[in-house]
């Protein structure tokens, strides 16, 4: 379960580094945000289709802003800018939360408190299975844009050389706005699976759990859109194994040593291949 | 001196360092995205040996540097032998790692943190960080500064001019490590208690930030970073929190508009008396002659 | 170091990139203090030969000698402590140093080690390595420049810059890549004379060029290379001649002596 969130914040951050070359570290931040977004909401009595909505909106609005200041501008000049750029819109972001919303860790409702199953001895519930369903479900969505429309191969083509791709009519200044989108909204909605799922938010979330997406992208493979998905189920399947054999203090040991050491032995990761999924 | 006043003072002068110990790998062309953990490493191990062996802290804070800068030197290696990105992102893992270890060492307190006995006040912080100030900016007037500028221009024409690129970016990266311990000593013997959870990614972010905003391509730049990120919201009486939300707009504007920061090296050359961006080709030529022979 | 070792000799260099043989089976040799040009048309692989012998690329086969000793495994970071030095076909200077700073990256491999990495030569006022650098820079006209940013600077200056820093690091051997690219004729001259004057020391030059009159007017010796083969050496005057020469540059044999439009940008 937690696998399947890292590998939607691995394939966020998969399709700023694949695509437009920056490592977007405001996607922690936007993860924060769909998570908060949908807790103050269903706090505030919203109905929950509404909720998850108003958190995505949020999420996208805000990639959006991220979009216009680190992308627009900078794109030319020094090549960390946007990355750092993207550092500070996610210490915006977290410290806009605290002052909003204030810093103590949140209880999300419960939804369907009763509607579990029961499964070869294992209890999922339906905020689970729910989020699992979703999250595979976008994913493979996205690999099915990305291999059969047309905005899908200027991604790839973008992702492949930029300059072929301005030289082919790839409009790269229409297809960033929705390439931050779209990583924008799978970001958000990692947040709010995370909150129906753990039911706790708070604002440095984005930290704790987002940043780990980090390490499932690069240990699958930086880049590429099926790496980040193999990262992300091997990041979740270490954190519950770390859990399982060393308690819990241990996980972030285990997820950033993991990356420590693939950056060492093989930085392209584990299932190094081109964007969209080709053999490197 | 009011109590406000000197915290204020304390915490620009660690700020300070902290600032050149982020300089430091910059300059070199590195992103160190672990400062808080060699903060950290030096704040703890500062106070461990205060507290555990009484060291006076004038002996313990150095220490703390040089086995910061140590642990720099061990990863140094594996993490310079990648590039770019992937330097930021092993730094970055580092950070990590060190903050999740010290959450689980229950010999300096682990999640509870951890107090420190030895106190420190203003002077001997302000010292320590004039000490580092000085120590760069005297080194960075040397050979050392021409060629780790070189190393950050353009590595395979240094490489071709003889400098051995990896020994800078290793030596930049280890003695900036050393310097952000320092920093992190000094926090722990002034601020009495130290928790794992203040060592964390916005403290490495942040960091990076003001460095970035003071500019890399002088030696004031990170004096003026620090100063700027601590004092300017203490004028404008910030809270906490708008501090930070003003900061960070503050540096998304300025990367967007003047990405080498508020002070550059050319802003520099021309700020300072006998130096000039335009030429004075007879006057200077004229002197020239007897200098020559000389 | 006998007196008749040439101070650079190829030998049987070939170097592959891929698929692409772009350098295959070299061999020459150039003379102490002769000044010698490389020639030949575009693509002829006369920069990787510069990255060969200063280390950029490893050679795939055969050896590289300077004055009489193999460094064709030397490490590229010491080949400049052997005597060679070079520019580059696109200005390579350091954009966030002074020029005079620049040059004084020239001086490095002579002020190495520990000591020599911590001299304090923009502390102290009157510096020797500081000094030198200095005259170095006046003796090409270049002081009033000492403390400008270089990116700002005209591109015949950086070039002459350029020069100066490659010049430095007193080398034995100094390649030069396409230097009077984008000079004007008064430019060019200047450039000629100076290179006449240190050669005059003893340093040999190697050049790069597509100028055929100022290879004519300052070079004693030409290579002309083709497809990453040496085809064939002589005087600028027989290299003109040279029917096979002709045929190279113009594609057929031409009646005439061979007249080669300079690239010149400017």
């Amino acid at each position: 379960m937690l696998g399947s969130i890292y590998a939607m914040v691995a394939v966020a951050l998969t399709l700023s580094i694949g695509v437009l070359r920056f490592l977007n570290f405001s996607i922690p931040g936007l993860f924060m945000i769909g998570g908060m977004t949908a807790w103050a909401s269903l706090h505030g009595g919203m109905p929950w289709p509404l909720a998850i909505g108003a958190a995505l909106v949020a999420g996208a609005l805000a990639s959006l802003l991220v979009e216009r200041f680190t992308w627009r501008w900078m794109r030319n000049a020094q090549h960390f800018v946007p990355l750092v750029s993207s550092m500070a819109f996610l210490l915006l972001f977290e410290h806009l939360a605290v002052i909003y919303w204030g810093s103590e860790l949140r209880t999300v409702p419960s939804l369907f408190p009763n509607a579990d199953w029961r499964i070869a001895g294992l209890v999922i519930s339906l905020p689970q299975l729910s989020g699992l369903v979703c999250s595979i479900v976008l994913i493979w969505a996205l690999t099915l844009v990305l291999a059969r429309t047309r905005f899908g191969r200027g991604l790839r083509t973008i992702a492949e050389d930029s300059d072929t791709a301005l030289l082919l009519g790839v409009d790269i200044n229409r297809i960033v706005p929705v390439v931050f989108l779209i990583s924008g909204l799978f970001a958000a909605l990692a947040g709010v699976i995370f909150a129906l799922n753990y039911r706790q938010v708070q604002p440095f979330m984005g930290e704790m759990v987002g940043l780990k997406g980090i390490s499932a992208m690069i240990v699958g493979g930086m880049g590429n859109i099926w790496g980040s998905i193999a990262g992300g189920l091997i990041i979740g399947l270490v954190e519950v194994m770390s859990i399982g054999y060393f308690g819990a203090d241990f996980v972030d040991i285990a997820i950033y040593g993991l990356l420590l050491l693939i950056l060492f032995i093989r930085p392209t990761g584990l299932f190094a291949a081109d964007f969209a999924g080709q053999r490197a | 001196m009011s109590g406000y006043l000197e915290g204020v003072l304390v915490l620009l002068a660690v700020n300070v360092v902290f600032a050149y110990g982020g300089f430091l790998p910059l300059a070199a062309g590195q992103l160190n995205l672990g400062l808080a953990g060699f903060a950290a490493i030096g704040a703890y191990v500062s106070a461990y040996l205060s507290n555990v062996f009484t060291l006076a802290p004038v002996i313990a804070i150095p220490l703390a540097g040089v086995a910061a800068g140590i642990v720099a030197l061990i990863v140094a290696v594996p993490v310079l032998r990648t590039r770019g990105i992937y330097l930021a992102l092993a730094t970055f893992a580092l950070g990590q790692i060190v903050q999740a270890i010290i959450l689980n060492l229950e010999v300096v307190g682990g999640a509870a943190g951890y107090p420190v006995a030895a106190f420190i006040r203003l002077p001997a912080i302000a010292a320590a960080a004039a000490v580092v100030v000085t120590l760069v900016w005297l080194l960075f007037a040397t050979r050392f500064g021409i060629a780790v500028t070189a190393v950050h221009d353009d590595e395979r024409v240094a490489d071709l001019m003889g400098i051995d690129v990896r020994a800078f970016q290793i030596a930049a990266f280890s003695l900036g490590s050393a310097i952000t311990g320092i920093g992190g000593a000094l926090y722990a013997h002034h601020f009495s208690f130290i928790e794992a959870q203040y060592f964390n990614i916005s403290l490495s972010i942040t960091i990076v930030l003001y460095v970035l905003l003071g500019g890399t391509q002088t030696v004031i730049g990170p004096l003026l970073g620090a100063a700027v990120f601590t004092l300017l919201p203490e004028l404008l009486r910030a809270s906490a929190n708008w501090r930070y939300v003003a900061f960070a707009a503050a540096l998304i504007v300025i990367m967007a508009l003047r990405p080498e920061g508020l002070v550059t090296g050319a802003q520099l050359r021309r700020l300072f008396g006998i130096t000039r961006a335009e030429p004075r080709a007879a006057a200077v030529a004229a002197g020239l002659p007897k200098e020559r022979a000389g | 170091m006998s007196a008749n070792e040439p101070i650079l000799r190829l030998d049987s260099v070939s170097k592959h990139f891929g698929g692409l043989r772009v350098i295959e089976s070299l061999t020459f040799a150039v003379r102490r203090g002769v000044r010698t040009a490389l020639i030949g048309p575009n693509g002829a692989g006369k920069t990787t030969v510069f990255n060969l012998i200063t280390g950029v690329f490893s050679v795939d086969a055969g050896r590289i000698l300077l004055d009489g000793i193999d460094i064709t495994d030397t490490p590229s970071r010491l080949r400049i402590g052997y005597g060679i030095a070079r520019n580059f076909q696109n200005i390579r200077l350091m954009p966030h140093l002074s020029a005079l700073e620049n040059v004084m990256v020239g001086q490095h491999c002579r002020n190495r080690g520990v000591r020599g990495v911590l001299h304090p030569v923009n502390l102290v006022p009157r510096n020797r390595w500081r000094e030198a650098a200095r005259a170095a820079l006046a003796d090409a006209a270049l002081i009033q420049y000492e403390r400008s940013t270089v990116g700002n600077l005209p591109y015949g200056v950086q070039k002459r810059i350029e020069l100066v820093r490659a010049l430095m690091a007193q080398p034995r051997l100094l390649l030069l890549d396409e230097p009077a690219a984008g000079l004007n004729p008064a430019e060019t001259e200047t450039l000629q004379a100076q290179l006449e004057k240190v050669c005059i020391g003893g340093l040999t030059v190697l050049v790069v060029e597509h100028d055929m009159h100022f290879v004519g007017a300052l070079c004693e010796d030409v290579i002309v290379l083709d497809f990453g083969r040496k085809i064939v050496e002589g005087s600028p005057e027989d290299i003109r001649h040279n029917p096979l020469v002709q045929e190279i540059y113009l594609g057929a044999p031409a009646a005439e002596p061979m007249e080669r439009h300079s690239a010149r940008s400017a």
